[in-house]
C-alpha cells in the first residue's frame, strides 16, 4: 500500500499535561509492517442488536413520564399568508386543555446559523404545515380535538414556489433579514430572498472553456424529497424559567443544547439533552424540531409535556431535502482532458435558513466531482420559499451537485465518442493534483473505485446500450462523487473501567442504525485489548457525556475513533502505573500488549486484564478513568471567503463510484434495476459487514431518489403528504443485487486510515441510475426523480 | 366518549381493561400495557411498523380497533421468545437485516405469520410479503435473507 504516515505535533495540554498524550504514538499504526490488531476488519455484530431484536429498544415516543401532558400543533393551510386573527376561545373552553398557544404567547425564534424560525408563526405563516397555535392537553385525544376548534383567518400573499420566484425577489418571504440574530455561517442579502451565497474561483475558465474543444451546457433539476426515517419526531420536555430537561432522539445534543439555550435564553449548562433511540434519521435530527414546542409548552404548564409527530405533520412540518436547479457548463479537449468547468446552483431550500448555508457550503466544495479540472467556476446560491425546511439530508447536497457534474460527464464522453468509464478515468483525481479548492490531494482511491464499480456490473462484457429479446431497453450507466466532512469540529470521550474489568465508553456519537455503537468499541479493544465483549456505550446525555459536535458529515468513526484510540491510549497508561505501584517497580519496566500487563524484569510480574483476577488489583485504588480528544482546527486552513480556496478545506475527503443496469419497459415507462456496483474507498473497514450494510441500505434509499421520491407543490401546498402518495422503496423495489467493493485506501490521519462511509452509499446512485436510464433510452433525462411518466412522454 | 370493558390474552397473559371505543390495537398495546415493541410509523395502515399477529393472523394494529381485540389472542414482539432468541430474531442479527430497529419489530411478526402458515417459503413469497413492511436502512434483502436463514433453523428443529 502506498500512503504516506504522517505525524502531527505533539499538543499538549496545559491543563493535563501528564493526560495528554504524544499524538505520534496515534498515528504509529499505517505502517506495512506493522500488523493490524485482530479486533480490525473484524465484521462483529452489531451490539444494539439483541435490543432492537426483541422489541426493547426505546424510541422516542416509547418514553413517558409520570405527570407528562400531551401536545398536539394546528399548521398552517396557507403557503405564504398574514394571521389576521387567531380564535382559541373554543379551544380552551374543552375541560383538559392545559394551555392554548399562539405566536402572541410565544414569541420566541430559534435556529443554528439565523435565528429566524418562530417556534409558532408570527404575524404570518411562510410554508403550508408551518405551526400556528399548539395545545397541552391531559390527552392526546383532547389536545388533538383543542386543535380541531382553533379558527385562523389567514390573508394570502403571493407564494414563492420556485428558484426563479425566489430570484425575481417581487415577494419576499422574508422581508427583513436584519430582524434576525447572526449566529454565522451564512450572510443573508439584505432585500433578496438569498440566505447565502458561495463561490468558488479556481483559475479563469474563461480561459479554460477556450482551451475546450467542445463544450457542453446543461439546465438540471433535483427535486425536494423527505428523509421519511421510520420513526418520526417525537419530544419530552420538563422546563421552567431556569432548567429545561429535554428527551429527544437526538442525532446531534449538544447543538440542539445550544439552539435552546439560545432560544429561550437558559445557561447552557441548565439545559440537558437526554437522548432516546433513534429510528432513523438521515439528517433530518440534527436541529431542533419538537423540542422547542414542547418547552415551550412546558414552561407555561409547569408540566412535562409529550409530542410525537405524525406522520402527515412529518411531510408537512419536519424538514426536507431541498430541491435545487443547475445550470452547468464543462469543456474538454477533443483528447477528453476536463478544461473548465462552471456551475450555477439555486437551493429552494425552503422558508427558514436552518442547515441550507451549510448544504451550499459543503456542496459547492464538491460539485466539480473527484476530478482534475484546471479551471472552475461555482456561484451557489441558497434561496428561501415558500415551501418545507430543506436542510441536512444523507450528504448534505451531495447527490445533487454529483447528477450535475455525472451528467455533464456524460454528455461529453458520448460528444467525443469516449467510453464514459474512460472518459472518467482520464479525469479523475490522482494523488499529489491540486483540486478545485486549490489543496494538493492525497490518498485518493477514486481510479479504484471507478473500475470496481464498473467492472461489478460488466461494463466492458457487452455493450453500454442494447434491447432485449422482449423488447425492453437496457442500458449502463456510472457515477461518482467527491465529499467532505464538515472541519473544523471536536470531539471528546471518556473510557471508564467498571469495578469489574468492564469498560463503559461515554461518546456523544449517536447510533442512528450506522453501527457506532460496534465500530467506536471495537477502536477501543483495539488498544486496550480488552475484549469487545467487554466494552460497551453509555447513553447519551449532555448532563454526562462528553462534547461532541454532531453525529453528521459521516465522521463519527474517524473523530470519535481517535479520541477514543487516545483515550485509551490515556487508560493504557494508567493501567500501568498500577501495575507498577502493585509490582513495585519503575513504570517504565511495565509493558502493555493486548491486555497483557508485565514487568519486564519479573517473569512472575504479569496479568491479563481480561481476566477476573485482575479486578482485585482495582480495589480501593484511584478508579481508572479515561478522557481523549480530537479535533481538527489545527489541521483546517480557512477557505478565502471570496473563492474558497484553501491548502486544506476539510480533515477528510470520501469518494466512491456505482455504476448501474437499468431495464427500461418502452410501453409502461417503467424502469427496473438489473443490478448495482458500489465501489466506496472506506480507507480502512473497521467493521466490513457493517460498512456494506450501510452501502446498500443507502443504494435503496438512493433508488428511491433516483426512481420515486419527489415532494409535490400545488401553489404552495404539499399534495402527497403521506406514505401511500409520497414512494419511498418497498421489498418490491428491492429485487436486484448491490454488489459492494470495500476499497481501502488508508487516510493519513483516520484510525487506522478510516474514511466516512455513513453518506456517500447514497451520492452516485440516483446519478448513475438516470445515466444508465438516459442510455438505456438514448435521451438525456435532465431532472431527477425519472419517473416513467418521464421517460414515455420524453421529447 | 363511549367506554368499553374488554379482555384480551397478550403474550399469553389476561388483561382485563376499561377503554374509549375509538382506542387502537397499537394504542392499546403501547399506552395501556406499555408494549412499547410494537412501534407507530404512520398510524394509517402504511408502513406496517405496528404489526402484530391477531388470531394467528398479521394485521397493522393502527387499524384495529382494540375492542375488535376483546377475547382474542394477541402477539407482539415481546411474546416472541422465551428466554433465548427466537430463530428469526437470531437469524436478523445473523444477516445484518437490522439497522435503526424502528421498523424490526413489525417485519419479524409479519415474518413469524408468514412461516407460521408456509415453513419454507420462496425469496419471491418472501419478498411480497414484506412489501407492506416499510425500511429506510437496511435495503431489504437481508431482511429477505434474515427470514430464509430463520425458515431453515426452525425446519431442523
Amino acid at each position: 500500500m502506498d500512503y504516506i504516515v504522517k505525524t502531527r505535533p505533539a499538543k499538549i495540554d496545559p491543563l493535563f499535561p501528564e493526560i495528554n498524550i504524544d499524538p505520534g504514538d496515534v498515528f504509529d499504526f499505517p505502517d506495512d509492517s506493522v500488523e493490524l490488531p485482530a479486533i480490525i476488519g473484524k465484521s462483529l455484530p452489531r451490539k444494539d442488536g439483541q435490543e432492537k431484536v426483541t422489541g426493547r429498544t426505546k424510541f422516542g415516543a416509547d418514553h413517558n413520564i409520570p405527570g407528562q401532558l400531551y401536545a398536539a400543533v394546528l399548521h398552517s393551510t396557507e403557503a405564504h399568508a398574514v394571521i389576521r386573527k387567531i380564535d382559541t376561545s373554543e379551544a380552551k373552553k374543552i375541560k383538559g386543555v392545559r394551555a392554548v398557544l399562539t405566536g402572541e404567547d410565544c414569541k420566541v425564534r430559534f435556529g443554528h446559523m439565523l435565528v429566524d424560525q418562530p417556534v409558532l408563526a408570527q404575524e404570518k405563516v411562510r410554508y403550508w404545515g408551518e405551526p400556528v397555535a399548539a395545545v397541552a392537553a391531559d390527552t392526546l385525544h383532547l389536545a388533538k380535538l383543542a386543535v380541531r376548534k382553533i379558527k385562523v383567518d389567514y390573508e394570502p400573499l403571493p407564494v414563492v414556489e420556485t428558484v426563479e420566484d425566489a430570484l425575481r425577489a417581487d415577494t419576499l418571504v422574508h422581508e427583513n433579514w436584519s430582524d434576525y440574530q447572526l449566529l454565522g455561517g451564512c450572510a443573508p442579502v439584505p432585500g433578496t430572498n438569498i440566505v447565502d451565497e458561495f463561490v468558488l474561483v479556481h483559475g479563469d475558465v474563461e480561459k479554460g472553456f477556450r482551451e475546450a474543444d467542445v463544450v457542453v451546457e446543461n439546465e438540471l433539476f433535483c427535486s425536494m424529497i423527505q428523509h421519511a426515517p421510520l420513526e418520526t419526531h417525537a419530544a419530552i420536555a420538563i422546563a421552567d424559567h431556569d432548567n429545561c430537561h429535554i428527551i429527544s432522539p437526538a442525532q446531534s445534543p449538544f447543538m440542539i443544547r445550544k439552539i435552546i439555550a439560545n432560544a429561550f435564553g437558559y445557561r447552557l449548562d441548565r439545559v440537558r439533552v437526554t437522548c432516546t433511540d433513534i429510528g432513523g434519521a438521515f439528517g433530518c435530527k440534527v436541529e431542533a424540531r419538537l423540542e422547542p414546542l414542547c418547552v415551550a409548552l412546558a414552561r407555561r404548564t409547569k408540566r412535562p409535556v409529550k409530542l410525537v409527530f405524525e406522520r402527515h405533520e412529518e411531510f408537512a412540518a419536519a424538514l426536507a431535502r431541498a430541491g435545487v436547479k443547475f445550470r452547468i457548463k464543462t469543456g474538454a479537449t477533443k483528447e477528453g482532458k476536463l478544461t473548465a468547468q462552471q456551475i450555477y446552483i439555486y437551493w429552494d431550500t425552503g422558508a427558514y435558513a436552518t442547515f441550507g448555508p451549510r448544504v451550499n457550503y459543503n456542496a459547492g466544495f464538491a460539485s466539480n466531482g473527484p476530478y482534475y479540472i484546471p479551471n472552475s467556476f461555482v456561484d451557489g446560491f441558497c434561496l428561501v420559499s415558500n415551501k418545507s425546511l430543506g436542510t441536512a439530508y444523507r450528504g448534505f447536497g451531495i447527490t445533487e451537485v454529483a447528477f450535475a457534474h455525472e451528467t455533464q460527464m456524460d454528455a461529453l464522453a458520448n460528444k467525443l465518442g469516449i467510453d464514459p468509464l474512460e472518459f472518467r478515468l482520464k479525469n479523475a483525481l490522482r494523488n499529489g493534483q491540486e483540486s478545485v479548492a486549490g489543496e494538493v490531494m492525497q490518498d485518493v482511491g477514486i481510479s479504484e473505485c471507478l473500475e470496481k464499480a464498473a467492472e461489478a456490473v460488466g461494463w466492458y462484457d457487452g455493450p453500454l446500450q442494447w434491447r432485449t429479446a422482449e423488447g425492453k431497453l437496457r442500458g449502463k450507466g456510472i457515477a461518482c462523487f467527491i465529499k467532505l466532512t464538515g472541519t473544523p469540529s471536536t470531539t471528546s470521550v471518556m473510557l471508564r473501567m467498571n469495578e469489574d474489568g468492564t469498560v463503559t465508553l461515554l461518546s456523544g456519537s449517536r447510533e442512528m442504525g450506522q453501527g457506532v455503537e460496534t465500530v467506536l468499541p471495537q477502536l477501543a479493544s483495539s488498544v486496550l485489548g480488552i475484549d469487545v465483549e467487554r466494552i460497551i456505550m453509555s447513553p447519551v446525555d449532555t448532563a454526562f457525556t462528553p462534547y461532541d459536535k454532531t453525529t453528521t458529515s459521516s465522521r463519527s468513526t474517524f473523530h470519535g475513533g481517535l479520541a477514543v484510540m487516545d483515550a485509551a491510549r490515556d487508560m493504557v497508561r494508567q493501567l500501568k502505573a498500577l501495575m507498577a505501584r502493585h509490582w513495585d517497580c519503575p513504570v517504565e519496566e511495565i509493558t502493555y500488549d493486548k491486555g497483557v500487563i508485565r514487568c519486564l524484569f519479573d517473569p512472575e510480574a504479569s496479568v491479563d486484564i481480561n481476566t477476573s483476577f485482575f479486578t482485585r488489583y482495582l480495589k480501593e485504588e484511584p478508579p481508572i478513568i479515561a478522557v481523549g480528544r480530537y479535533g481538527t482546527k489545527d489541521i483546517f486552513s480557512p477557505p478565502d471567503p471570496d473563492t474558497h480556496q484553501s491548502d486544506r478545506p476539510t480533515i477528510m475527503w470520501m469518494m466512491g463510484a456505482q455504476a448501474a443496469e437499468v431495464e427500461v419497459d418502452p410501453d409502461t415507462g417503467r424502469t427496473k434495476i438489473i443490478r448495482i456496483g458500489a465501489a466506496h474507498d472506506v480507507g480502512r473497514a473497521i467493521n466490513p459487514d457493517n460498512c456494506r450494510q450501510q452501502i446498500q441500505g443507502a443504494v435503496l434509499m438512493g433508488v428511491g431518489n433516483a426512481l420515486l421520491e419527489e415532494m409535490i407543490y400545488v401553489n404552495g401546498v404539499l399534495v402527497n403528504a403521506n406514505m401511500v402518495d409520497y414512494k419511498i422503496p418497498t421489498s418490491m423495489d428491492a429485487d436486484f443485487e448491490t454488489m459492494v467493493d470495500l476499497v481501502e485506501c488508508p487516510h493519513n490521519t483516520g484510525p487506522y486510515g478510516v474514511k466516512g462511509i455513513g453518506e456517500p452509499g447514497m451520492a452516485p446512485t440516483a446519478p448513475a441510475i438516470a445515466n444508465a436510464i438516459s442510455r438505456a433510452c438514448g435521451h438525456q433525462f435532465k431532472s431527477i426523480p425519472v419517473k416513467a411518466e418521464h421517460v414515455l412522454f420524453r421529447e | 366518549m363511549d367506554w368499553r370493558d374488554v379482555t384480551v390474552y397478550v403474550n399469553g397473559d389476561e388483561y382485563t381493561k376499561t377503554i374509549p371505543v375509538q382506542m387502537t390495537l397499537a394504542e392499546f398495546l403501547r399506552d395501556e400495557l406499555f408494549l412499547t415493541g410494537t412501534k407507530i410509523g404512520c398510524n394509517e395502515g402504511e408502513c406496517g411498523a405496528c404489526t402484530v399477529i391477531l388470531d394467528g393472523v398479521a394485521v397493522n394494529s393502527c387499524l384495529v380497533l382494540a375492542v375488535h381485540a376483546d377475547g382474542k389472542n394477541v402477539l407482539t414482539i415481546e411474546g416472541v421468545s422465551e428466554g433465548e432468541l427466537h430463530p428469526l430474531q437470531q437469524a436478523f442479527l445473523d444477516a445484518g437485516a437490522v439497522q435503526c430497529g424502528f421498523c424490526t419489530p413489525g417485519m419479524i411478526m409479519t415474518a413469524k405469520a408468514l412461516l407460521d402458515r408456509d415453513p419454507a417459503p420462496s425469496r419471491e413469497v418472501i419478498r411480497k410479503e414484506i412489501e407492506g413492511n416499510l425500511c429506510r436502512c437496511t435495503g431489504y434483502n437481508r431482511i429477505i435473507d434474515a427470514v430464509e436463514k430463520a425458515a431453515l433453523m426452525l425446519q431442523k428443529r
